[in-house]
C-alpha cells in the first residue's frame, strides 16, 4: 500500500484520475514497421512494371531483385530503428546512429558500384533532365511512407522528434529507390549518386522536418495549456 | 534477487496495472519513481520549486507516453528520459519567451507622473490585469519596456504585425476600461524601431 504522505499533489492525481482509461500498449517497433510493408512491395515493383525493366538479363537477378530487395530490407529495419526511437528511454546512442545513417548510404554506393561494373551504362547525355527525373520520381514515391512512417513514430512519444523522423524518412527513401532503381537504365556513378542519393536523403530531410514540426507544436499546445 | 531488481520486477508489474487504468498502480509508481525523478532535475533545475514543478509535467507527460511502455523493459529509462525532455522542453519556452511566465503582480506598473496617486496605480493594475494575457504582454513589453515590435513578435513566437495588433488592442482596451477620464498608457520608450 502506498502511504498517504507519498501521493502525488491533489492536482496531478485529479488530472491523472479524470483520463484514467485503459490504454493498450505499442507493439514492439519491428513489428509496427509492417505496416509498410505493403508500400514497400508496391514500390519495389511499380516503378518497373508500369515503365519498363532495366538490362536485367545483363546485371543478373543478385544484383537486380536482390539488391532491391535488400534496400527494401534495410528500409523496414531504418523504419523500426526510427519506431524504437520514438519511445522514451530507448533512443539510439550517438555511436548507434551514426550506423544507422551510414549504412544506407554505404549499401547504395555498394550496389551502384557493382551494378556498374556489371552493365555500364554511361548517360550519353540530357544527364540534368534524367537526374531530375530521377531524383523526382524516388523522391515523391516516397512520400506516402515517408508519411506513414511519421504518424507512426508521432503515436509514440517522441524525445528526439527530428531524429525518428529522419531514420523513417531515410527508410522511406531507401525503399522508394529500390524500384526506382531497377526502371533508371543508367548505372553511371555520378548519376546514380547524385539523383538517385538525393533521392533516398531529401525524404530523410522531409521527415525530420516533418515530424519535428508537428510534434514541436503539439509540445507547444501542451506547454500553453499548463503554464 | 537484489533489491534493485526486485523493485524493477515490481516497478515493470504496476507500469502494466497502470496501463489499465489502476489508479493505485499510479499512486505507487509515483511514490517509487519521485526520488530518482527529483534527484535528475535538482541536478539541473537549482530552484526546488521548479523541480517540483518539472517533476509534475514528467509525471503528467508520463501519462501521456503510458502507452508506450512495453513491460518487456525497465521502466526507469523511461521516466528520466520524459524527464530530461521536460526540463529541455521547458527551457526552451523559457529562451523563446523569459518573461512570458512572470507574474503580472510583480511587473512594474508605470503610470503618468500626473497619475501618481494610489487609487490611480491601483485603477491601471485593475485594468491591466483585466486583459487578456497576449494583449496584457504585447501592451507592456512595447508601452512600458520599450521593446520593438520585431522582438515582441520573436519572444512570443508570432508575427510583427500580430504583435502590433494585439498591443493596438490592448491599448483600445484598456482605455475603453478606464473610461475618458482615466490615465492614459504611458508613452512608449525610443526603440531602435524608431
Amino acid at each position: 500500500m502506498t502511504d498517504s504522505s507519498h501521493l502525488a499533489p491533489a492536482g496531478l492525481r485529479s488530472a491523472i484520475a479524470r483520463y484514467l482509461s485503459p490504454v493498450r500498449a505499442l507493439r514492439p517497433p519491428l513489428v509496427r514497421s509492417m505496416a509498410l510493408l505493403p508500400i514497400g512491395l508496391v514500390l519495389l515493383v511499380a516503378a518497373p512494371v508500369v515503365f519498363s525493366f532495366r538490362d536485367l538479363e545483363t546485371l543478373g537477378w543478385p544484383l537486380a531483385w536482390g539488391a532491391s530487395a535488400l534496400q527494401i530490407a534495410i528500409g523496414m529495419l531504418l523504419i523500426a530503428a526510427a519506431l524504437r526511437e520514438a519511445v522514451p528511454g530507448r533512443a539510439w546512442s550517438p555511436v548507434a546512429l551514426t550506423g544507422l545513417f551510414a549504412s544506407p548510404l554505404a549499401l547504395v554506393i555498394a550496389v551502384t558500384l557493382a551494378s556498374w561494373s556489371a552493365s555500364p551504362v554511361a548517360l550519353p547525355r540530357l544527364w540534368w533532365t534524367i537526374g531530375g527525373i530521377c531524383f523526382a520520381g524516388s523522391f515523391i514515391s516516397a512520400i506516402p511512407a515517408v508519411a506513414l512512417a511519421a504518424v507512426l513514430a508521432l503515436r509514440a512519444y517522441p524525445t528526439r522528434p527530428a531524429v525518428a523522423g529522419g531514420l523513417a524518412g531515410l527508410g522511406a527513401g531507401l525503399m522508394a529507390d529500390a524500384g526506382w532503381r531497377l526502371f533508371c537504365h543508367y548505372s553511371e556513378p555520378a548519376h546514380v549518386l547524385t539523383a538517385h542519393l538525393a533521392g533516398v536523403l531529401v525524404p530523410a530531410v522531409l521527415g525530420a522536418l516533418a515530424t519535428a514540426r508537428v510534434r514541436r507544436n503539439a509540445e507547444r499546445r501542451t506547454l500553453s495549456s499548463s503554464l | 534477487m537484489s533489491a534493485r531488481a526486485e523493485d524493477d520486477v515490481r516497478l515493470r508489474a504496476l507500469m502494466v496495472r497502470y496501463q489499465a487504468g489502476e489508479m493505485a498502480a499510479f499512486d505507487e509508481i509515483y511514490a517509487r519513481v519521485t526520488p530518482p525523478v527529483r534527484r535528475f532535475l535538482a541536478s539541473r533545475v537549482r530552484d526546488a520549486s521548479r523541480v517540483d514543478d518539472l517533476a509534475q509535467e514528467t509525471f503528467l507527460q508520463m501519462h501521456r507516453a503510458r502507452h508506450t511502455y512495453d513491460p518487456a523493459d525497465p521502466l526507469m529509462p523511461l521516466a528520466i528520459a520524459i524527464a530530461r525532455h521536460v526540463w529541455l522542453m521547458r527551457l526552451r519556452a523559457d529562451s523563446r519567451r523569459p518573461l512570458a511566465v512572470e507574474p503580472i503582480e510583480e511587473l512594474p506598473i508605470g503610470v503618468r507622473a500626473d497619475a501618481e496617486s494610489y487609487a490611480d496605480r491601483e485603477q491601471v493594475r485593475d485594468a491591466l490585469l483585466a486583459l487578456p494575457p497576449a494583449r496584457r504582454r504585447a501592451l507592456l513589453w512595447h508601452h512600458h519596456w520599450g521593446l520593438s515590435f520585431r522582438e515582441i513578435a520573436a519572444r512570443m513566437g508570432i508575427r510583427e504585425t500580430a504583435a502590433k495588433l494585439r498591443s493596438s488592442r490592448g491599448v483600445a482596451q484598456l482605455r475603453s476600461l478606464l473610461g475618458n477620464d482615466g490615465p492614459d498608457v504611458p508613452p512608449r520608450r525610443k526603440t531602435s524601431d524608431d
